[in-house]
């Protein structure tokens, strides 16, 4: 077993064109995968990890050239995928397997299970229907079935079972590599630790490399070498998974971290709330995408900010420059309140700014107020994008505060 | 739980490399498919080349162009019809019980099996003997008819009471000319029959393929495809075929199937558009479908996809789109017939109308046998397509749509 | 002393189906108390989500049959004519549901519907109905409620939409609010933001809040008082703390241990659900269980029994306040731990281990 990669991804891409107007032109790009890059060794589990939107899915669609991707490489097994054809890509898929999303459309209502399951050995040109049902029926029982299953129809299944089925089709090509995408979303609790140790003992046994994708944390955590955590498009976070958990360095990782309910009800309750909704990936925000919810956002250097005050003058920012401000406010008290605001900033060059904006807003006069606020407060985080680099905790991640200590533990901010 | 066995599983056995290699044989329903129309087209030129114009010694009868059509047609259906149903008895058996349940479903079902077995024999099993001018407007054997609104009648039968009495000699009666009715009438049948499966088959298979298609691939392939429909949607089948009949079908001598075949062709071909738009919107929601991406993400050919995937599970779709076009294609034969712009050999339902209320001798209302029996066996007709469409998609669809 | 605002006693519920009757509620009782918040957890087939419909009959009466009683502030809801319960529906008792894109009508605008929830239980003019249902979406966190008033359903996202399910849902100050797994169609982050949003509406509306999930999490997180229902019957109930902490029933242990990613290796439950036309006879969860002995094979249902504390007293509610000492006065004796397993009687112990299943 060597050390290179089973699957190796750079700075992979998937944008979709946004079509308007009559003639149909190219008017911008979703940009649904935008620059992803990791590693995948034999017999280990990478997780991808995000909520949706995120890009994740499309990764896997992308990463296998079930889509060709826009932008990046793909490499199995040292061979870049984008160049094969014919046989050595015949000899890709086999490799190369995926369960999707949903096993209750994961099969074909008319076929039975022994069908569904045989076909991708068909497909490869495996003509002796003996030997296919002898390999279909050893699969199943691989899977936890029964062989008297195997003639039934996939509608007469619960979603455990189905996803055992998916499973099996998956496995029939003997693969090196499995992706599979939510595999445990759409399953009862104990049904999911089912899949999940299913999961285990067959990578396991057949020393599977394995892309797990999933919303949920607590999967990945169980069952994932090391993960990756996606944000519109991108990875922010990527490495082994204790240390990811552990030591998150993004603070889209520690707000998902801490959004998890914790299942202790004494827990302490310290959760890091967003603000907002994820934004439209047609239209990115510039710099790092995370920089509308971030809590960490860094301020200016210019001016002192205490904590969280930075958060509230961008949220304002913000919706100045989006147009969501209402123009009723009777004076800049209420403006404040409404925006969770101080009533003095405490550095006083950033109180005047403000001072002079909030006037702006009550005189009806928004964009003068979102000009005098751009122009003063412009955040690092929105000029440039980050990149993924090391940090002290052991893994990478697209922060220009990585290794810095949590909010929770700052002093004031500025020094 | 899996059993972690020692042994290795089965599907790590396999050699690859030497398995691979086989492009695939066709099915065993494909070879079949193949042979039946190699025969067929065997035939055809034994027919053309060696023996026109002469019935076929081996089956008693001349074959002509809407013949052959018709034999394609039934080999078709087999194929794609039939065959799956037989090869898949559990999945039959389940569409049969689901079926049974629904009993105007059933009734439908058996209203067009006898319409179809009708169709398939012809007249020809009955001995029927020549129209006679004598026995012109007989009663049908249930009825009567008053004697003196036309003199110069002879009544077969026998006379009560001023009553012309009906005869077993004419089922049906007879109409002005002394066709026996009954016998017009099974010809009329076999012949709705035969516009029916050849126009059904051809509009069918066009609009699977283009349908499939278009919604499978999208894009500009979609477009293009899509458009051509819109304009050729434009173009009304009747008008044209009222176009092409007036301007040939006036040489007699040269076509010899009075135009069956012509209006199967410009009906099939070009009244299609509708169930093309259905199976596409079909397709377009299957290729989205796990087990379509499933099949892709195994390695499976587009072709293979749509082949296996996309088209079989459309079938409701097709089948239900078809049931309610084909009813009005047969009456747009028959209305054409009627209007004397077909005229088939045996008589089709509109010539029977057509001569039914013809004739100064009696009112067509007091002659109620030469057109009501036609009237109503459509007005059946319509009615069953209608439900066993329905039926069919309560039957076949539900499954593929339940969780 | 407080009563229960919500009283469901010997709830049964049946539905007849091609392949027989289903008994998807087989006996269950439970109680809301006002202000304070219920969790029913359960996964698929417990009858959970039925048992909620069943409160205020969303259920059509022609297909399923319920029996019991469910009592609502002394009204027991299930003699009631069906015009006289509309008027709890939306009223007093408000209703937030899985996925919102269904609750939601995509022809109409957001603020439209919030108005006719407003509207159908209060004699307000539509004005006055266009101003409340502002601070609705307001107060729910919708920005620039004024503007987005006017927008339709699929203008907004998931999580939005679920907003505007809630305000809708507290349209008319409802006393008691029953949420189906409202929050398990949105992402975690969404998550966290709608469940903090309910916690705070409960507080500043002393809003009683009856909510169905089979997320452990999200029931630590938020609840008073758990209910765990497995196949149509309660398996334990009891005060949040108490059935997290000591955890009694072999079901409720078994789904505790079976969460993934706390870190320790995690157990998994042998074998399937029960058939809901014919669940197994004596305690339903039997045939999985670990520690089944022969008395749990047959009879009925068991009995519930309490839980004990070390000191040989019920267990009680540690409140918030000084007075959990003694466990009469909070009147919470009322309504102990409990657990129906055979193994807790005089007889019979339970091993303090999960055990793990085979197959």
């Amino acid at each position: 077993m060597t050390d290179d990669p089973l699957l190796s991804v750079r700075d992979l891409a998937q944008h979709y064109p946004v079509r308007s107007g009559l003639l149909r032109r190219v008017t911008g790009h979703v940009e649904a995968v935008d620059g992803v890059s990791f590693d995948v060794h034999q017999g280990e589990t990478f997780g991808l990890v995000g909520e949706s939107g995120c890009g994740k899915s499309t990764t896997a669609t992308s990463m296998l050239h079930l889509e060709s991707p826009t932008g990046g490489e793909v490499r199995f097994d040292g061979d870049p995928v984008a160049s094969l054809d014919g046989d050595a890509m015949d000899r890709f898929r086999r490799r190369a397997q995926v369960v999707f999303q949903d096993p209750n459309s994961a099969f074909d209502p008319r076929l039975t299970v022994a069908e569904s399951v045989a076909e991708p050995l068909a497909i490869h040109g495996m003509d002796d229907p003996d030997r296919r049902r002898e390999i279909t029926l050893d699969t199943l029982e691989r899977v936890g079935l029964a062989a008297a299953d195997a003639d039934r129809y996939p509608h007469e299944f619960s979603g455990g079972q189905k996803q055992r089925i998916a499973l099996a089709r998956a496995l029939v090509l003997n693969p090196d590599l499995l992706v599979v995408d939510e595999p445990v979303s759409a399953l009862d609790v104990s049904v999911q630790a089912e899949i999940l140790s299913l999961l285990q003992d067959l990578q396991a046994d057949l020393g599977l490399a394995m892309v797990l994708i999933s919303h949920d944390l607590g999967v990945v955590r169980q069952v994932c070498d090391r993960v990756g955590v996606m944000y519109l498009g991108k990875l922010v976070e990527r490495g082994p998974t204790e240390s990811l958990f552990s030591d998150p360095q993004h603070p889209y990782t520690e707000a998902l971290l801490s959004a998890i309910p914790e299942p202790d009800p004494r827990a302490d309750d310290d959760a890091v709330e967003l603000t907002g909704d994820v934004p439209d990936p047609s239209n990115p925000p510039a710099g790092c995408s995370f920089h509308p919810r971030c809590p960490r956002i860094r301020p200016p250097d210019e001016f002192e900010f205490t904590n969280g005050t930075f958060r509230a003058v961008a949220d304002l920012k913000l919706a100045l420059a989006n147009g969501t401000v209402d123009g009723e406010f009777d004076d800049s008290a209420a403006v404040r309140e409404a925006f969770d605001l101080p009533s003095a900033l405490a550095d006083d060059e950033a109180e005047q700014v403000l001072a002079d904006a909030l006037d702006s807003v009550i005189a009806g006069r928004n964009e003068v107020a979102a000009d005098r606020l751009a122009e003063a407060f412009t955040s690092e985080c929105e000029r440039e994008v980050p990149a993924l680099e090391p940090t002290a905790a052991g893994h990478v991640a697209a922060c220009i505060r990585r290794d810095e200590p949590s909010t929770a533990d700052a002093p004031a901010e500025g020094d | 739980m899996p059993s972690s066995s020692s042994d290795a599983p089965a599907f790590t056995q396999v050699d690859w490399d030497e398995v691979g290699d086989g492009v695939g044989r066709p099915g065993a329903r494909t070879i079949g498919f193949g042979l039946a129309l190699g025969v067929l087209a065997a035939l055809l030129a034994y027919d053309f080349v060696i023996n026109p114009d002469k019935t076929m010694a081996p089956l008693e009868w001349d074959v002509r162009r809407e013949g052959w059509l018709v034999l394609v047609s039934l080999v078709v259906v087999a194929r794609y019809g039939l065959v799956p149903l037989v090869a898949d008895r559990d999945r039959t058996a389940r569409y049969v019980d689901a079926f049974r349940q629904r009993r105007a479903g059933v009734l439908a079902l058996t209203y067009l099996t006898v319409f179809a077995v009708i169709g398939l024999v012809g007249p020809g099993v009955f001995e029927f003997s020549y129209a006679k001018l004598g026995h012109r407007l007989q009663p049908p054997v249930f009825a009567s008819v008053s004697t003196d609104i036309v003199h110069t009648y002879s009544c077969v039968g026998p006379v009560v009471d001023g009553a012309c009495q009906g005869t077993w000699q004419y089922p049906l009666g007879t109409n002005y000319i002394g066709e026996n009715v009954f016998k017009n009438w099974l010809s009329g049948i076999h012949v709705a029959f035969k516009v029916g499966i050849s126009t059904a088959v051809i509009m069918a298979t066009v609009a699977t393929v283009v349908g499939t298609v278009a919604g499978y691939y999208g894009g500009v392939v979609d477009d293009l495809l899509m458009r051509y429909v819109d304009i050729q949607q434009t173009v009304p089948a009747i008008v044209v075929y009222i176009i092409l009949a007036t301007l040939f079908l006036g040489n007699m001598t040269n076509i010899s199937d009075g135009g069956l075949f012509a209006f199967a062709l410009v009906f099939g071909l070009l009244d299609w558009g509708g169930i093309a738009r259905l199976v596409r919107a079909d397709a377009m929601q299957r290729r989205t479908t796990g087990y379509v991406r499933a099949a892709k993400a195994a390695g499976a050919s587009n072709l293979r996809v749509m082949r296996r995937h996309v088209v079989p599970n459309s079938t409701a779709t097709i089948v239900t789109a078809l049931t309610r076009r084909i009813p009005l294609v047969i009456l747009a034969q028959i209305g054409l017939a009627f209007l004397e712009l077909n005229r088939t050999r045996p008589v089709s339902l509109g010539n029977v109308l057509l001569v039914g209320v013809m004739g100064r001798h009696m009112p067509w209302h007091v002659k109620w046998w030469t057109t009501v029996p036609a009237v109503l066996f459509l007005v059946g007709m319509v009615v069953s397509f209608n439900v066993f469409g329905d039926t069919v998609r309560d039957v076949l669809d539900p499954r593929e749509e339940a969780q | 002393m407080t009563d229960s605002l919500l009283s469901v006693r010997d709830l049964r519920i049946r539905f007849g189906t091609d392949d027989g009757t289903v008994r998807a509620v087989d006996g269950i009782d439970f109680d809301v108390r006002a202000g304070e918040t219920v969790c029913l957890v359960g996964e698929s087939g417990s009858g959970k989500t039925v048992a909620c419909e069943s409160i205020t009959r969303l259920i059509p009466t022609t297909s399923a049959t319920v029996e019991g009683s469910i009592r609502f502030d002394g009204t027991d809801l299930t003699t009631l004519s069906e015009s006289a319960l509309e008027s709890y529906r939306g009223g007093r008792i408000g209703h937030v549901f899985q996925n919102p894109q269904d609750a939601l009508d995509p022809v109409y605008t957001v603020g439209a519907q919030v108005v006719e929830a407003i509207r159908i239980h209060r004699d307000v003019s539509k004005g006055r109905a266009r101003e409340q249902a502002i601070d609705l979406l307001d107060r729910v966190g919708i920005g620039d409620a004024e503007s987005r008033f006017e927008d339709y359903p699929h203008q907004f996202s998931g999580g939005m939409k679920q907003r505007v399910v809630v305000a809708m849902a507290l349209a008319c100050d409802p006393d008691l609010l029953i949420a189906d797994e409202p929050t398990t169609a949105l992402d975690v982050t969404i998550q966290r933001q709608v469940l903090d949003l309910l916690a705070d509406l409960q507080a500043e509306r002393e809003m009683a809040l009856l909510f169905v999930t089979h997320d452990l999490g999200v029931v630590a997180d938020i609840a008073d008082r758990v209910v765990v229902m497995y196949a149509g019957a309660v398996m334990e109930r009891g005060d949040v703390y108490d059935v997290f902490e000591a955890p009694a029933h072999p079901y409720t242990r078994a789904l505790m241990a079976c969460l993934p990613g706390r870190g320790e290796a995690f157990e998994t439950i042998g074998g399937q659900f029960p058939d809901p036309t014919d669940p197994p006879d004596g305690c339903r969860f039997h045939p999985r269980c670990p520690h089944a002995i022969e008395e749990c094979e047959s009879g009925s249902h068991p009995d519930f029994r309490t839980m004990e504390q070390a000191d040989g007293t019920a267990t009680a509610t540690p409140g918030d306040d000084a007075d959990t000492d003694s466990a009469t006065t909070t009147g919470d004796d009322a309504r102990p731990h409990e657990a129906a397993c055979v193994l807790y009687d005089d007889v019979h112990t339970i091993p303090t281990d999960v055990g793990v299943a085979d197959d």
